[in-house]
């Protein structure tokens, strides 16, 4: 087996990196694929909490670097899917307690056993990006269509093209508001598409689920219901290869909005 | 009281399609997002394309009069490719005698005499800038596009600052 090493980077914090990482994790797992997550955010991880396996870490892979313990014995199982693997990190340490080099041995060695390797990218350009990307030859950039947002991934875009190892980026747009790119008060997919020329992967609308699920410790793609859930899904599947088209975001969802829709209607426009 | 509210509502509605009609939130960020990239993506600060500004300025002006303020110099996306915009708001074209006096005067001070050409307004500025370009930053795809106007219409001014509007609204 040679799995791919994909790294999930952003930039810019708080637009998403982690949970994007945690729900393709998870649905890949879902689709039968072998898959571990390496969290490289050495003292500020929380990859952990949003698989909910926060009391499960006895290793991190600060541990492995340092021949505490053996790489499989940090390997923590996802409490549903025997799957899916996370590689925590320290949560004591800083970004030098691991090097690109030793990053770089860890992915090797899990491409044998894994089909995905999926890594979570501290945000920032400093060393703590440069280790996260080490090890990879795929990325996945996120971004919100804001502009700080934006800026940060275009920045990083330029970052991956000068490297080697990587042979492809793509764009994931994630916290996507269908009624304020209606109003022309956000900007539109196609907006940050052509503005960073980069190929999306996927179209990830706001979503307040994402808050519960991450309060429980639980992957919205787990929830069959949910909107976010289900573009996340097809990130996955169009990671694998499959040819699955974009959601549509503009017809509002359930009936609350429906009926939002309607008063709004009435009274013209209302906000 | 609920008729009042009725109108604000319809006073607000009209006042919004009205800011829409000039620019959306969304079309802000994009406009300021496209300059901001193109600064980032080449490294020209707004105080390098100010001293470019500057040069361009002292240059052309040894061959036709213009608006000095005026002059606008920006960077623009074409597609992959990074463009200098410069445009040019002519007042005057100098006569021969006039440019001869300030290329000759030129060349006794710097003792270099490479061309005397009487016209060469355009490719004068094309030059100076792309070797500008070349000097700040040689990674840009350097593209010049000039719009000056060489002919001595009142209606150049105007007609120029159009222009420059234009080209923001884009």
């Amino acid at each position: 087996m040679s799995g791919r090493v994909i790294v999930i980077t952003s930039g810019k914090g708080g637009v998403g990196k982690t949970t994007t990482n945690a729900n393709i994790g998870t649905a890949l797992a879902r689709a039968g694929k072998k898959v571990v997550m390496i969290d490289t955010d050495l003292g500020l991880r929380n990859l952990d909490l949003l698989l909910g396996l926060e009391n499960r870490i006895v290793y991190t892979i600060v541990d492995v670097v340092e021949e505490r313990c053996k790489l499989k014995q940090a390997l923590v199982k996802d409490k549903k899917n025997p799957n899916l693997c996370l590689l925590a990190a320290a949560q004591t340490r800083d970004k030098s307690a691991v090097t690109e080099e030793q990053l770089k041995d860890i992915c090797e060695k899990l491409k044998k056993d894994f089909d995905f390797i999926l890594v979570d990218c501290p945000a920032g350009i400093e060393q703590g990006f440069q280790n996260a990307v080490a090890g990879a030859s795929e990325a996945i950039v996120v971004t919100t269509p804001e502009m700080s947002a934006v800026r940060d991934a275009d920045r990083i875009i330029g970052l991956l093209e000068a490297k080697e190892e990587i042979k492809s980026y793509k764009l994931l747009l994630n916290r996507v508001r269908p009624n304020l790119i209606k109003s022309n008060d956000m900007m539109s997919v196609d907006d940050v598409v052509e503005i960073l020329s980069a190929d999306l992967i996927g179209i990830i609308p706001e979503d307040t689920g994402i808050i519960t699920s991450t309060n429980k410790g639980e992957p919205i793609v787990n929830d069959e219901k949910s909107l976010a859930g289900k573009a996340y899904n097809n990130v996955a599947r169009r990671i694998i290869g499959e040819d699955v088209p974009f959601l549509n975001l503009e017809e509002p969802q359930g009936v609350m909005a429906k009926i939002k829709k309607f008063f709004s209607g009435l009274t013209g426009k209302e906000k | 009281m609920i008729l009042a509210n009725l109108y604000n509502k319809v006073i607000g509605f009209f006042r919004q399609t009205e800011v829409q009609e000039t620019e959306s939130a969304k079309e802000t960020a994009c406009n300021r997002l496209r300059v901001v990239l193109m600064q980032d993506r080449t490294n020209l600060t707004p105080e390098l394309m100010e001293r470019m500004r500057k040069e361009l300025v002292e240059l052309l002006s040894k061959y036709v009069e213009m608006d000095k303020d005026a002059l606008e110099l920006n960077l623009e996306q074409d597609g992959d490719q990074v463009a200098l915009m410069l445009s040019i708001p002519v007042i005057r074209a100098k006569d021969e005698d006039e440019i001869k006096a300030a290329l000759e005067a030129e060349d006794k001070e710097e003792e270099t005499s490479e061309e005397g050409s009487d016209e060469a307004s355009e490719d004068e500025a094309e030059a100076a800038a792309e070797e500008e370009d070349d000097d700040d930053d040689e990674n840009i795809d350097d593209n010049l596009e000039q719009s000056s106007e060489n002919d001595e219409s009142e209606e150049n001014k105007p007609d120029n600052t159009d222009e420059g509007n234009d080209k923001k609204d884009r």
